[in-house]
């Protein structure tokens, strides 16, 4: 029987104002990008309301890796070690605290497909029910806010990467890879790119989806 | 689970008062904050508003100004602000604007109450704070005194009266009963509207007492002739400076016509500060021996950082930085002199570059030269051969490195005699090749600094009367100074580093501070003005009508906005323990600082472009 989770709050629909939306911005550590061979290592989560980041609900959940292998040459991108990795959780005791933080939210990530990828593949490896989420990608996001900027220029991947649009933005410079500071990177990038495309209208979030 | 938000930790322990504060309850404050983004030109909060909240400027820029629209202050990224009306438990007093998209961490009123109940020195930090707000508000403290007061102050505001003066034929005793009743201890002698001497009551007690000298002779016997005098525009920083070095206590001021217009004693100026430079100036003149003089060196960079913080402006850093290696150097002279015996022959030591032009910043080489009189011979080279030596390894003690192209006095070309001297600058003006012309620009930006100032006076006025006849010379420098691009692009963005060690940073010195320099030299060359301080000669130039007084002024104000940078970034990079040098990181900027940076590259480049247009450079190529 897959265990389902007290969903108590749907989603927002699409007609909500972002001033009137919760979300939960997301950042993985994995062991590679391949959801299907690569595990999580650890999970960082920074909730936003409206236009506000709320410190006080930023979590860190370190995710102990269960196949052999163990963090590999990975190390050297999150710098998180074997043994450190060896001291958390495993993801079954960790996903769901993380699915209920979610609950009624709007999942926000840089290139989400990653955090959606590996979200999903634990569920289903943990038997664990992952429900239909909404997404929100500051990545589709930046490549609106330099279509705005170039109408007609193009853009590289550079350009699009996380740090590269905190600076197009004029968001400080982040030193540290680890999985909270880059959810609370992609936060505060979130609310500069809805300043900046919303040009003083309200914007809904179907205008986010887009 | 953990939580600890490092970057925003890091952030804020980069700041008073944050930095003090026990790390967990640091953690217990970032947790009970949020954070918010503001679009440019939104008010965050108006004055009568009731507040909540303290604000903290993550990134970005936020005006912060008083009921009439007067700035009171301009925040910088780690400024807190909003903290009155929690400080008050009143309405704010001021208005906040962003005047960049900013980030800020707001603070809610019970976690900033939670921290200043439990850690007395942040709760003390922001009722200070807002006490000097408060005071920069009603204008009781203006910007302009925050630079310490003797880096603010010139001596013509310092003189309160008229000079006590009494006329050559005078006795000594009518002098000195002048001074009893003026309550003074000196007393200047004036022939007609020139100065001839000045009486202290140590010449009425060494000449007159203590020499049994009748007290009916005139003052002129006794008086000391000639005395040292400044102008009413000198710092009261320089003029201490002065003092120190030539042990006077008394500096007459003369105005701009040469009158005497007062006089000031070291006791004035000292009176204006106790926490300034113009101590380890003292210190510096003082210094036994090599090990007190280094250590004494390590205090130059806290003195800038203090500089920075007070926001003097580049241009007064560059004269106290300047001062304090001259101080340095002047007595490692001394100390040679000291240790070698007096020299065979007169001589002068000058200072070139920077420190001639009195724009030392901490990155700066050792540059200088010796002029020998024309009485030395090959015998006496051994004499000033070491003399070099020693200073030049007492400076690179001290922390200013070699010049890496040799141009010091411990190279054997730049130690030569005054027609020696005449003979390379002949070549480099009247013969030049490009390379030459390049390597001699050093040059022409000195000024002496010990010994016998006459030797160099002589040649400099040579020099000058060789280029303003303009010709190759000239040509060659002014195509270097219009070939230094500014890093700005065709459009309106700024040119980061592409390569290297200072890949991705911002080089502030050859396109901005160095182009000014090199434009300011040539029109100073054109016009034969004697000027060695860019800002000076500016000026000139503008006087000689050799610039529009409008580019002038914006290329003066260019300057001293990336001089600024300059020294704020190497001030840091100090403290950090870095190496300080001239490539800024533009993470490290703010909206508002890059684009006064762009507007300043592209003063530079239309002043290039102008010069461009005056000389015929293009038949050079």
């Amino acid at each position: 029987m897959t265990p389902s989770l007290p969903w108590r709050r749907r989603p927002k629909p699409p007609a909500t104002p972002v001033r009137d939306l919760e979300l939960l911005a997301v950042d993985l550590e994995t062991t590679g990008l391949d959801p299907a061979r690569h595990e999580i290592l650890s999970i960082g989560v920074v909730p936003v309301r409206g236009d506000t980041i709320e410190l006080g609900g930023a979590r860190q959940y370190a995710v102990r890796p269960v196949r052999p292998g163990g963090v590999g040459d990975s190390a050297t991108v999150h710098g998180i070690t074997d043994d450190a990795a060896a001291a958390a959780a495993p993801i079954a005791e960790v996903l769901p605290g993380v699915l209920a933080e979610l609950d009624g939210r709007v999942l926000l990530a840089h290139h989400a497909a990653i955090e959606v990828g590996f979200l999903a593949a634990a569920g289903r490896r943990g038997s664990l029910e992952v429900p239909e989420l909404t997404v929100v990608d500051t990545l589709r996001l930046q490549r609106r806010v330099l279509q705005r900027a170039r109408p007609f220029g193009h853009h590289t991947e550079g350009e699009l990467s996380l740090a590269s649009a905190r600076r197009h933005l004029g968001l400080p410079r982040y030193r540290a890879h680890d999985a909270l500071t880059d959810a609370l990177a992609c936060a505060e990038l979130y609310l500069a790119q809805v300043a900046a495309l919303s040009g003083g209208a309200d914007l809904t979030l179907r205008d986010l989806l887009r | 689970m953990d939580g600890e938000l490092t970057e925003v930790a890091e952030f804020l322990v980069g700041h008073a008062p944050f930095r003090e504060l026990p790390r967990p309850l640091l953690a217990a404050l970032i947790r009970r904050s949020t954070l918010r983004y503001v679009r440019r030109g939104t008010r965050i909060l108006s004055v009568g508003e009731p507040n909540e909240v303290m604000y903290v400027l993550r990134s970005g820029a936020v005006d912060i100004t008083d009921g009439d629209g007067g700035l009171v202050e301009r925040s910088d990224p780690g400024t807190s602000f909003g903290m009155s009306t929690l400080v008050e438990r009143a309405p704010s007093r001021y208005d906040f604007t962003a005047i960049e998209d900013s980030l800020l961490l707001v603070v809610p009123e019970e976690a900033f109450r939670h921290t200043c109940a439990r850690d007395p020195a942040f709760e003390s930090f922001y009722t200070s704070a807002h006490a000097a707000r408060l005071r920069r508000a009603v204008g009781t403290l203006h910007v302009a005194d925050r630079g310490g007061a003797v880096l603010r102050t010139t001596l013509g505001d310092l003189v309160r009266r008229p000079p006590v003066a009494v006329s050559p034929a005078t006795s000594v005793r009518a002098a000195a009963q002048l001074m009893v009743r003026e309550r003074v201890s000196s007393v200047l002698v004036i022939d007609g509207e020139r100065l001839a001497g000045i009486v202290t009551d140590r010449d009425l007690r060494s000449r007159v007492v203590a020499a049994g000298l009748d007290h009916e002779e005139p003052v002129v016997g006794v008086m000391t002739p000639q005395p040292v005098t400044a102008h009413a525009d000198a710092l009261a920083f320089e003029a201490l400076m002065e003092m120190v070095d030539r042990t006077i206590h008394h500096l007459p001021v003369v105005d701009t016509a040469g009158r005497v217009t007062g006089l000031v004693s070291s006791t004035d100026l000292m009176r204006l500060e106790h926490n300034n430079p113009v101590y380890l100036v003292a210190d510096l003149a003082r210094a036994r021996d090599l090990p007190a003089l280094a250590e004494l060196a390590t205090r130059i960079p806290v003195i800038l950082e203090q500089l920075v913080a007070e926001d003097a402006t580049a241009r007064d850093m560059g004269r106290v930085v300047t001062a304090l290696g001259d101080a340095l150097e002047r007595r490692l002279l001394t100390m040679a002199e000291e240790e070698l015996g007096p020299p065979p022959v007169p001589y002068c030591w000058v200072v070139l570059g920077s420190q001639a032009r009195h724009e030392q910043g901490l990155a700066s080489d050792q540059d200088n030269a010796l002029v020998l009189s024309d009485e030395a011979g090959p015998e006496h080279d051994a004499y000033f051969a070491e003399l070099a030596a020693r200073v030049s390894a007492g400076l690179e003690a001290c922390g200013y490195p070699p010049c890496p192209g040799e141009v010091m006095a411990t190279n054997p070309r730049w130690r030569a005699t005054l027609s020696t001297w005449r003979e390379h600058f002949a070549t480099w003006i009247d013969t030049p090749e490009p390379e030459a012309v390049l390597n001699g620009s050093i040059f022409f930006d000195l000024r002496p600094l010990h010994g016998d100032a006459r030797l160099v006076e002589g040649l400099r006025a040579d020099v000058l009367a060789r280029t303003r006849r303009g010709g190759l010379f000239v040509a060659y420098l002014a195509q270097h100074a219009v070939e230094r691009r500014p890093p700005i692009g065709f459009f309106r963005g700024l040119v980061l580093e592409k390569e290297g060690r200072h890949r991705d940073t911002l080089d502030l010195k050859s396109g901005g501070t160095a182009a000014v320099v090199e434009l300011a030299r040539v029109h100073a060359l054109l016009n034969g003005r004697s000027e060695v301080n860019t800002h000076a000669r500016l000026g000139a130039a503008v006087d000689a009508g050799s610039l529009s007084p409008g580019l002038g002024a914006e290329l003066q104000d260019a300057l001293e906005f990336v001089a600024y940078l300059r020294l704020r970034h190497q001030g840091r990079a100090v403290r950090a323990g870095r190496e300080p040098d001239n490539f800024v990181d533009p993470g490290d900027l703010t909206d508002f600082e890059l684009r006064h940076l762009r507007d300043a590259f592209r003063i530079v480049r239309s002043a290039q472009q102008a010069l461009g247009q005056r000389l015929p450079l293009g038949s050079l190529s």
